[in-house]
């Protein structure tokens, strides 16, 4: 083996052998460049996902809060809701979420039972403009005897959610009060969590002027208004809701609103069966539909 | 300072490199030029989709909340079950030393190499920041998540076929035996959690449940399989390296193993069709009837079941002519048959909605259509693969080699042959100072 710069044909194999010197040079040209480029890339590409939002996003971190004392919970009464779509307005408004139908952190659906028993379910829009009374999920004429009623959906912010078990790289987490929620910083938009969760409450935040964190490509879903509830407010929807459809409180207040129904009032969760023990309580969902 | 590479002495400038790429390009055989030129067509579609997709949250993809996962975790699925396939295949020959599977050798590592840095390659385009993937599992291990256990295990099988590919060439035996047994350990551990990621999900029926990991191994063995028929076809065809070996031995193995691997594939695609449609969960019922009968069904009865599954059985089976070319026609059958299976098996669990999710209506089923720049990074991907293949097929040493002989297999049938059978008299030990029975 000789020790110079020269390269000599290794007889056992149609490959170039390189001394030692060569591959150590090598290396410490090409490993620097490839980690420095990948680095500069990834960067590069977080600039062309940033907007003004992150500058005025209030900071969902509050040094005086005591996550450990509190234990969140909600309630939605489905017999109060008229459908109006302002808890979606005003979601949309509060966190910046994007204003289409498709990528929301909440939304409306109307679910009509027939007389035979068949439920059509649908959610123009997120229904963020309300429903129309002709534009009907069975598209067509309404049945005599239907009835229908609203239901509005969010993250279920569950105990033991799928959603915190599949991240790959732990970008999303329970905290001590029982609301899950997701490090922009972290995430790296695969999906798994958008398509674990059972309720279909996250999306991938998409490019555009409105992004909840100020990145795209992030997945994003209710937060419960971390930001508010941390500073002892209601989230949004609670707050805007003219007829009191959606109750937010501590569990750990026996006096609160939400420890009150559940304590007086037969609730349900959706899916139970799949044992995600949902934090958001239904009253008066008759079942679930599965559209 | 110089370097032998596409079978010259090369000075490494960039200017005398050009150069020499130019003139063995201008040396190359018509039809070679016409293959290179074609595939380098491809690959620029597939640059042009995949430069477009590099924005995070403005890929250019067809994906939406409801079917988050599309053509692109097909492709990166495809790729890394055929790489975990190669090397199930191979193993008969690479581990267990059977004569018969031996011509697998060499050509299985580089291809297995080359599919698994393509699935890297189409999950990279995925993922919105694919960076932090690396530094998050790394620094960030999440063991709850089968798709961190994925990105292990798959990056440590990359690592083994790395040493594989390297020993092979650089005449390491023994380290070429322990990578190998390493490989087609991980060829069976890596399918089977990419399978977990998809079958520990409740809220997607379709996917969900200890099937899904089997399936996925057995497609893998298949696809694998399919690839090298599709390559010794053309190593026989245009009488490359080895092609002796590859018609008497090769070939006539690939089709004992295709054969295996449809039959066992059939039958899990059939208890996957009955129990899906007889089950009392209505969400698998819904998302196996969108399968059957639904906006998935024309893929799956033509592609899948007929074309993919029934028509190669038919073709190994039925000497209507040459084997070599049976086996080639029957491997590319069942190569877009995989291909389509895991497509149709991604979608079905995610058109059967579980909710009217996000706000949109989807009933009956949600909706989705691959965007032109996932088609252009899937046809990259395959051009990427031929392209390198070509190229090592024609400028790498691809000759047998005793490399896979460095530890000596017990000779299980030759001890058995010299061994008395049972019912045969075996004469008593005897003792010191007796007579021996005659």
């Amino acid at each position: 083996m000789t020790t110079d710069d020269s390269v000599h044909t290794d007889p056992r194999s149609s490959l170039p052998a390189i001394s030692r010197r060569q591959l150590l040079k090598l290396g410490a040209v090409a490993v620097p460049s490839l980690a420095g480029s990948t680095l500069l890339f990834d960067w590069m590409t977080s600039l062309t996902s940033a907007d003004d939002s992150a500058a005025t996003r209030v900071d969902p971190i509050v040094s005086s809060y005591d996550a450990a004392a509190h234990r969140w919970g909600f309630v939605v009464d489905t017999t109060s809701c008229i459908g109006c779509g302002q808890c979606v307005v005003a979601c949309k408004e509060e966190n910046n979420v994007p204003l289409d139908g498709e990528h929301t952190r909440t939304w409306v659906e109307r679910h009509s039972v027939a007389p035979d028993g068949s439920v059509a379910v649908d959610a123009p829009e997120a229904g963020v403009g309300g429903f129309a009374a002709s534009a009907h999920a069975a598209s067509g004429a309404v049945q005599p005897g239907t009835r229908t009623y609203f239901v509005p959906r969010l993250c279920m912010q569950c105990e033991n959610s799928p959603c915190t078990a599949v991240c790959p790289v732990g970008a999303t987490y329970r905290t001590p009060d029982g609301v899950v929620l997701v490090d922009e910083q972290r995430c790296i938009g695969c999906g798994f969590c958008v398509v674990a969760c059972p309720y279909g409450a996250r999306y991938l935040v998409p490019a555009g002027p409105r992004t909840p964190a100020g990145v795209a490509g992030v997945a994003d879903k209710c937060t419960f208004c971390y930001h508010r509830i941390t500073r002892g407010r209601q989230p949004a929807c609670v707050e805007i809701c003219p007829v009191g459809a959606r109750k937010f409180g501590d569990l750990n207040d026996p006096s609160s609103a939400v420890s009150t129904i559940l304590r007086e009032r037969p609730t349900r969760v959706m899916k139970a069966s799949l044992g995600t023990s949902p934090r958001v309580h239904y009253l008066g969902l008759e079942r679930e539909a599965e559209a | 300072m110089t370097a032998r590479a596409i079978g010259r002495q090369l000075r490494l400038d960039p200017g005398a490199v050009m150069r020499a790429v130019a003139d063995e390009a201008r040396a190359l055989p018509r039809p070679l030029r016409v293959w290179f030129g074609f595939l380098a067509v491809l690959l620029a579609i597939g640059a042009a989709g995949a430069l477009r997709s590099l924005f995070p949250g403005d890929k250019g993809v067809g994906t939406t909340p409801t079917v988050e996962w599309g053509l692109l975790i097909v492709g990166y699925v495809f790729f890394a079950i055929t790489t975990s396939g190669l090397c199930l295949a191979s193993s008969l020959g690479t581990v267990f030393g059977i004569e018969r599977f031996r011509p697998l050798e060499k050509r299985h590592a580089i291809l297995a190499v080359l599919c698994l840095v393509t699935a890297f390659g189409i999950i990279a385009l995925d993922l919105h920041y694919p960076v932090r993937m690396v530094l998050g599992a790394a620094f960030n291990p999440s063991p709850s998540s089968p798709m961190w256990w994925m990105g292990v295990f798959y990056g440590t099988y990359l690592c083994f076929l790395l040493t594989e590919v390297w020993s092979m060439f650089f005449g390491h035996p023994r380290i070429h035996q322990a990578a190998c047994v390493l490989s087609s350990c991980m060829a069976v551990i890596a399918p089977s959690t990419l399978g977990a990621v998809f079958g520990v999900l409740a809220a997607r029926p379709f996917w969900h449940g200890p099937f899904t990991p089997l399936l996925m191994v057995a497609s893998a063995f298949l696809s694998g399989t399919a690839l090298l028929g599709l390559v010794f076809w053309v190593v026989r065809r245009f009488e490359l390296t080895g092609f002796v070996r590859a018609a008497e031995l090769a070939i006539p193995a690939v089709r004992q193993l295709l054969l295996v691997g449809l039959l066992v594939v059939t039958a899990l695609v059939g208890r996957e069709v009955v129990t899906g449609l007889l089950s009392g969960d209505p969400g698998l019922v819904r998302a196996t009837d969108i399968l059957v009968s639904g906006p998935l069904a024309l893929p799956f009865w033509l592609l899948r079941v007929i074309s993919g599954l029934a028509a190669p059985i038919l073709i190994l089976l039925v000497p209507i002519a040459a084997m070599p070319a049976r086996v080639a026609l029957a491997s590319s059958l069942v190569l877009l048959g995989v291909f389509v299976d895991r497509f149709t098996f991604v979608l079905a669990g995610q058109l059967a909605p579980t909710t009217a999710v996000s706000g949109v209506v989807s009933a009956p089923h949600a909706s989705y259509l691959p965007s032109p720049v996932e088609i252009a990074i899937v046809i990259g991907a395959v051009a990427f693969v031929a392209l390198m293949y070509t190229l090592a097929e024609r400028y790498l040493d691809l000759a047998e080699s005793d490399v896979h002989t460095a530890i000596a297999f017990p000779d299980i049938v030759g001890i058995a042959r010299r061994l008395p059978a049972p019912w045969q008299h075996r004469p008593r030990p005897v003792e010191p100072g007796e007579e021996p029975e005659r």
